[in-house]
């Protein structure tokens, strides 16, 4: 490492930014640092703030919230670029997501009015009426996601056999009758094996709570259900499981473009999905004694991080090559509820939003806690960072959007 | 041959008479020759004449400066034998030849020849006279010329020559260690009794000396000096005596004449000076033999040692039992000032005083009655009287249960206990005489045992009564005796169990200075406008401070510039970089950057966390549910700050509030780091309430300080309680505005909007305006105003602005009107029905006897009010029920000094609430009851300041009759600006009788 770069190094002290706007300061120096306090609180949001997530190349952060808002904030500067009403305010938003895969200038949001609906932006601003709506006519509490690519990096991808690949989706109950179409379904993705760029795919819970589907946002169609049993097995995998909590859609770069799905149910079970199976989930755990609120998953699909309601956060290693899911480490909270989880981009460090107003971040490696942040005075909804690892953020009940900087990254690294 | 070892002769009485002729006649020719002379020499050569043959004189001495003519005359003369001369001497003094000359030689030669005599002559020639003859007769004949009259003025001549004589005499030839010896012997041709006579009157001439002496004398002869040099001699004489004389039953002459001597020193007020010169030797004397290291034990040797026993003697000479308790009483507040230790303290007791202690009962009541009753030492003192009194015996003996003592120790106990125990005692005598005895009972305490306590009954009952009537005292201190005393009690009745009443006493020794460091102030601010804080306060001050203290301590402890060695932290990286390898080493190029990830301290608390209350209503029931202590607490937490938001639903809940407030119990503990405890937030949510809603917290809360379900605790709290809303309505400063402001209240953060104007200013800058619509960015007119927080304690990093969309118009007729003191409205409803019952006696409720410390705190209460209305209409209103109230017989003169103090308080607060020109009017307007009100505090503080056995309420009175006569000034200025001062000259004559 260079001369240049020592600041960056960590070991030598506390990286602790304090500035005027600061919301309060720390009472006393203890024998540890501190946990630092946030760089930027943003307010404005006149409600809670239920998702938050960075723009993928741009300075921009996206927040929704609970009486249909959507925000568009400078990162830098720290101030609301935009706002539009976006949902219902009866209703409100559920999740805001944002990927490559659907284009730089987009945005997706989900309302709990059942609808999912994409935005362009424009100089900073949201285009009037959405570009793409779903009027899904689902109506539950899980996030959709957007499917989350390998990261370019592909040097261990050897280890990883590839004739495991694909698209794991998990869905309710017994769906017999959609049997029929699996066929058709399946040799759809396959011909979008090559233009995935083009073709966005969503995952999130179905109009039948404890389905999973999967969506083709340009077309705004359904193009899957998970389960959905053939005729011949009658899946009743989804029986008792209760709803889908959290849903995680992902593309290993060894799946042959087949979606692989993870998704959590209200009992705590997870399931493992192949999409070329969609009658029963590649494998299912339980490793949560609650529902499963939320899941990350590293860049390299080695395994991933679950927060659910019970007072425990599960780091787990996935092996495409055996289908299997194993229990890496289980960290026991003092409180139970992790709202929401976000695994950086490098893999080093990762999130947890809970509901006892802290985001904690912990070592993603080792599972050891780093810092326990305590900012938010109420439920904390969501955690994210940003892709270029410098940042995170923080929505919460109390309407405000923290912004963190913390154990910054190398940055030859 | 004045020396003492001259022997006695026998004169016969043939020869006696002979030689007194002789004497007679040789004096008679001296004086003669000194009338008839007519230059100084035939003076000096007549004296001589006459001295030759009493003195061993060389005339070569003084011949040089005389005349050859004399000087013949002189060396001419007979010299006699040493034999005859020694006769003569005796003879010369012994008759009345000395006197007649000395009345020339003081008079008329001291006149008329002394300033013409040659300095080696007045020395040798006139001077031997006084210095070489018997000191007795000398003092005897010297003593009375100092005060010299002739024609009814003194003459100063003759006086200042006396002085000289005298100084030389006394102090320059030690003249009264010559009179020790000489009265050692005693004269055949007199009785005892003359002897003893003879004895008191010279010492009485001596000691006079200093106060016969004229003003401008020789500073030899200023009190303290000549008294200094006394004693050094009397000791130095009592030593001699006793070292020459073994049978000391016979020959006692000399020390009659020291312990004489003494009573007078202390009968002219100089013990200080006597025992400056006594204490010193005795000490140095008994520090000698208590050092260990001697083979006797220190009883024998000091009873072995006959060379100290001239103390006792003295001691016992001394006849005058004023003089014995002067002596003692000083004795011992002397040796408190010194090093000195208990055994020391016992041997110098029992040195001086063994003898008559047990010889004379007087002085045993003196120590044992006096000295523990009456007077207050330091308690080292007190040890040593109590030892050497009381037990008898020197304090590092085991203490052998000897019967009789152990009795005595018991009949003390006990005598003190019944004085202790009284209530009267306790409300009447001065802190230090309580704390005195306290610590006399403690200390007798401490050498009894459970059994001598069983022996006698009341003993028990004693102390227990004590114990109680002092635990209700206002007055920390005195709490403190009776836990003090409490516990050494129990240790008495259990060793093994103490009892601790107070947290205070916590060390194995009880501390019975009772010193000043924990005496509380006073129970009540003074008058004058500052308050003094009661010592709950400074309690909690204190433990703030420790706090504080802590935190400071923790703060150095923990440096943060502190050097951090390099090496450490690559040992701890490079640590972590193995473990990290043990378990995924797959990855080299990210193990070293795993080292960046160092944890935040992870301490984490749930404080935040708790679901707070959010509506007044689930407050109360919170409250109400008393098995909910955590519930309660949490209610507490927030009831300040609910009240203070001061929502619509307060005045219809307030009662409730109020009740569930007071009744609630509460830990008065302080949590680890939580700043308040949950009987401070008590008190500061009753105080929010009572200033937030006034009229509708009051009624309820008078009625409870009535109510027989409260216990004189929180009877208390109510009086604090609103004597803290009536100093916070008084501090506050209110907005009235015309119109209830639409306006909405919008708390804005930290970061600002990007159209608000910029909060860049001073603390406490002016009122924002608005801006005006024109140069808004915006379309919308926006109007501004600022509220800076004026309490200085409540500080706050956000501000709170007033936003609203207004018209100019409308916010210029909004205009706020500040006023400063919002307490005068309420000023009636806080203080008239307080005092309607105070002098009721029912169930649970008794102001005037057993619950005065509540009456004590509700006067204080009124005087804060009227303080807090002070100039205002009210005040001139309510002073006369206040002054009615206090000027009732019950309250006025009760018993306990603290409810007189808070009356005085109250009193002065009346004086400073009253505007001076209401007082004018009023007496001009002729209302008698007002001038009435006021004289009778003038005279009723006169009173007190006269008779008050409290130093306190004395001082206070003392402040009350000043502001008394402050505005009784300004009336009378107010009464002059105005034209009618003579239709009332007559009724302000009350108050112009002080003024003046």
């Amino acid at each position: 490492m260079s001369d240049s770069h020592d600041w960056y190094d960590d070991t030598s002290g506390s990286h602790i930014r304090c500035s005027g706007d600061l919301p309060g300061t720390h009472k006393s120096k203890m024998s540890k640092r501190p946990p630092p306090d946030p760089v930027a609180v943003l307010r404005g949001h006149r409600a809670s703030v239920m998702d938050v997530c960075f723009h993928p190349s741009h300075n921009l952060l996206f927040s929704g919230s609970s009486d249909g808002e959507l925000r568009i904030w400078d990162s830098v500067q720290h101030r609301t670029i935009s706002s539009a009403w976006v949902h219902s305010a009866a209703h409100g938003i559920i999740s805001v997501s944002t990927s490559p895969s659907i284009g730089n200038n987009k945005v997706i949001s989900q309302g709990k009015d059942g609808t999912v609906r994409c935005w362009d932006i424009e100089h900073g601003e949201l285009s009037r009426t959405p570009s793409v709506s779903i009027d899904a006519n689902t109506y539950h509490f899980c996030k959709l996601s957007l499917v989350k690519r390998a990261s370019g990096d592909t040097k261990n991808s050897d280890k990883l056999t590839p004739h495991h690949v694909k698209e794991a989706t998990e869905a309710s109950s017994q769906e017999i009758y959609h049997g029929v179409q699996e066929e058709a379904e399946n040799s759809k993705i396959h011909k979008n094996d090559d233009c995935q760029e083009g073709r966005p795919y969503v995952a999130m819970a179905g109009a039948e709570c404890s389905e999973v589907e999967i969506w083709d946002l340009n077309a705004a169609e359904r193009i899957a259900r998970l389960p959905h049993s053939s005729g011949a097995s009658k899946n009743d995998f989804t029986r008792g499981k209760g709803m889908c909590m959290a849903v995680q859609a992902f593309l290993p770069s060894e799946a042959q473009g087949f979606l692989h799905v993870l998704a959590g149910y209200e009992d705590g079970t997870m399931g493992w999905w192949d999409l070329r199976n969609p009658g029963v989930p590649l494998t299912s755990v339980r490793f949560h004694s609650e529902p499963v609120l939320s899941f990350s998953m590293d860049g390299m699909f080695n395994g991933g991080v679950s927060g659910g309601a019970d007072d425990k956060i599960v780091i787990f290693t996935l092996d495409l090559s055996l289908g299997s899911c194993i229990l890496k480490k289980e960290i026991s909270l003092e409180r139970p509820g992790i709202a929401g989880t976000s695994i950086r981009a490098d893999g080093k460090i990762f999130g947890t939003a809970g509901w006892d107003h802290r985001i904690r971040i912990y070592n993603y490696k080792k599972g050891t806690p780093l810092a326990i942040l305590k900012y938010h005075r109420a439920t904390c909804n969501s955690v994210s960072f940003a892709a270029d690892c410098k940042q995170m953020a923080s929505a919460s009940e109390d309407t405000t959007v923290a912004l963190w900087e913390l154990y910054p990254p190398r940055p030859f690294a | 041959m004045v020396d003492g070892e001259r022997t006695e002769k026998t004169i016969g009485a043939e020869l006696n008479t002979n030689s007194n002729i002789k004497v007679l006649e040789k004096v008679g020719e001296a004086i003669l020759s000194i009338n008839q002379a007519k230059n100084v020499d035939q003076v000096i050569s007549a004296l001589y004449s006459l001295a030759v043959r009493l003195f061993p004189l060389d005339s070569r001495a003084f011949a040089g400066s005389i005349d050859k003519q004399y000087r013949d005359e002189v060396i001419g003369v007979e010299v006699p034998s040493e034999h005859e001369r020694d006769n003569w001497w005796q003879v010369f003094y012994r008759s009345t030849a000395f006197p007649t000359l000395a009345r020339v030689l003081l008079s008329d030669v001291a006149l008329n020849w002394l300033t013409c005599f040659p300095t080696s002559a007045k020395r040798h020639l006139y001077d031997v006279f006084f210095l070489k003859g018997c000191v007795s007769e000398v003092v005897q004949t010297l003593v009375p010329y100092l005060q010299h009259h002739s024609n009814g003025k003194l003459e100063t001549a003759v006086c200042s020559n006396t002085e000289r004589l005298l100084a030389l005499c006394l102090l320059e030839n030690d003249g009264v260690l010559q009179l020790a010896r000489e009265f050692s012997h005693q004269p055949e041709n007199i009785s005892l009794e003359q002897h003893k006579s003879a004895i008191c009157k010279v010492s009485q001439l001596v000691i006079s000396v200093p106060d016969k002496a004229r003003q401008g004398a020789s500073t030899l002869l200023s009190s303290h000096i000549y008294i200094k040099r006394i004693t050094i001699q009397l000791i130095q004489g009592a030593e001699e005596w006793n070292n020459n004389y073994t049978d000391k039953s016979t020959n006692f002459n000399t020390i009659l004449f020291i312990g004489d001597a003494f009573a007078r020193i202390c009968r002219r007020g100089s013990t200080d000076v006597l025992l400056s010169e006594m204490i010193p030797r005795i000490v140095t004397q008994v520090q000698s033999l208590v050092t260990p290291g001697c083979d006797l034990t220190i009883s024998e040797s000091f009873k072995s040692k006959s060379s100290l026993q001239f103390w006792s003697k003295i001691m016992e000479a001394v006849k005058d039992s004023y003089a014995v308790e002067r002596i003692s009483e000083q004795l011992l507040q002397k040796l408190a000032t010194q090093n000195i230790n208990d055994v020391e303290g016992y041997w110098i007791l029992w040195l001086l005083f063994h003898e008559i202690f047990e010889l004379q009962s007087s002085i045993r009541s003196m120590f044992t009655e006096r000295f523990l009753l009456w007077k207050v030492f330091p308690v080292c003192c007190l040890r040593w009287i109590l030892q050497f009194s009381v037990l008898q015996c020197p304090p590092d003996n085991e203490f052998k249960v000897k019967s009789d003592d152990h009795c005595n120790l018991l009949n003390t106990t006990k005598r003190l206990l019944a004085v202790w125990s009284k209530r009267e005692f306790v409300q009447s005598a001065p802190i230090e005489q309580q704390a005195y005895i306290t610590a006399a009972i403690g200390l007798s305490l401490e050498k009894l045992n459970k059994e001598d306590l069983d022996a006698t009954k009341d003993a028990m009952h004693l102390i227990l009564q004590g114990v109680s009537c002092r635990l209700e005292s206002p007055s920390s201190l005195v709490r403190q005796m009776a836990s003090s005393i409490a516990l050494v009690f129990s240790k008495v009745i259990d060793p093994s169990n103490p009892l601790y009443l107070d947290d205070t006493c916590k060390e194995e020794t009880i501390n019975w200075e009772f010193t000043s460091a924990n005496t509380d102030k006073a129970g009540l601010p003074i008058s004058d406008g500052k308050e003094v804080n009661t010592t709950q306060d400074n309690s909690f001050k204190d433990a703030k401070v420790k706090n504080k203290d802590k935190e400071l301590m923790e703060l150095t402890l923990l440096d943060p510039d502190e050097v951090i060695d390099p090496a450490t932290l690559n040992n701890e990286a490079t640590s972590d970089v193995d473990d990290y390898n043990d378990d995924d080493n797959e990855d080299d190029d990210e193990t070293s950057s795993e080292s960046s990830l160092q944890p935040y301290d992870l301490s984490d608390d749930d404080t935040d966390l708790k679901n707070n209350f959010s509506q007044l209503v689930d407050v109360v029931g919170a409250l109400r549910k008393s098995d909910d202590a955590d519930g309660v607490e949490r209610a507490l937490d927030v009831a300040e700050k609910l009240i203070r938001a001061a929502p619509d639903e307060l005045p219809f809940i307030a009662s409730d509030l109020v009740r569930t407030l007071v009744q609630v119990r509460c830990s008065d503990s302080t949590l680890e780091g939580e700043e308040e405890s949950a009987e401070e937030k008590r008190q500061k949510a009753l105080v929010a309430l009572i200033v937030n809603c006034p009229l509708g917290s009051l009624d309820p809360i008078h009625k409870l300080l009535y109510s027989p379900n409260v216990d004189t605790s929180q009877r208390i709290l109510i009086l604090d309680v609103m004597t803290d809303a009536a100093l916070e309505l008084a501090r506050a400063k209110t907005a009235r505005q015309k119109h209830p402001t639409r306006a909405q209240i919008w708390t804005t953060a930290e970061t600002q909007p990007w159209f608000m104007p910029s909060s860049i200013g001073p603390a406490g800058s002016s009122i924002w305006k608005e801006i005006s619509a024109t140069e808004s960015p915006l379309s919308l007119t926006y109007s501004y105003e600022r509220d800076l927080p004026s309490k200085p304690g409540q500080i706050k990093k956000g501000k709170s602005r007033r936003w609203s969309a207004k018209s100019m118009n409308e916010v210029q007729d909004n205009r706020v009107e500040w006023s400063q003191n919002k307490f005068p409205p309420f000023a009636a409803a806080f203080m008239l029905p307080a005092m309607q019952g105070f002098d009721k006696k029912s169930h649970g409720v008794d102001f005037l006897g057993r619950d005065f410390i509540v009456l004590g705190k509700l006067i204080h209460m009124l005087g804060i009010c009227m303080k807090c209305s002070a100039m205002h209409p009210e005040a001139s209103a309510l002073a006369l029920p206040l002054l009615d109230m206090l000027s009732t017989r019950e309250i006025s003169h009760h018993a306990e000094a603290y409810v007189r103090k808070s009356v005085l308080f109250a009193a002065s607060c009346v004086l400073l609430a009253l505007n001076p020109t209401y007082v004018a009017s009023a007496l001009v307007e002729g209302s008698s009851e007002l001038s009435r009100g006021l004289e009778w505090v003038r005279t009723w503080a006169l009173s007190v300041a006269e008779s008050d056995t409290d130093k306190e309420c004395y001082t206070m009175a003392m402040a009350c009759l000043q502001l008394h006569s402050e505005m009784a000034l300004q009336t009378s200025r107010a009464l002059e600006s105005s034209d009618s001062v003579i239709q009332c000259g007559l009724l302000l004559l009350p108050l112009y009788i002080e003024v003046a």
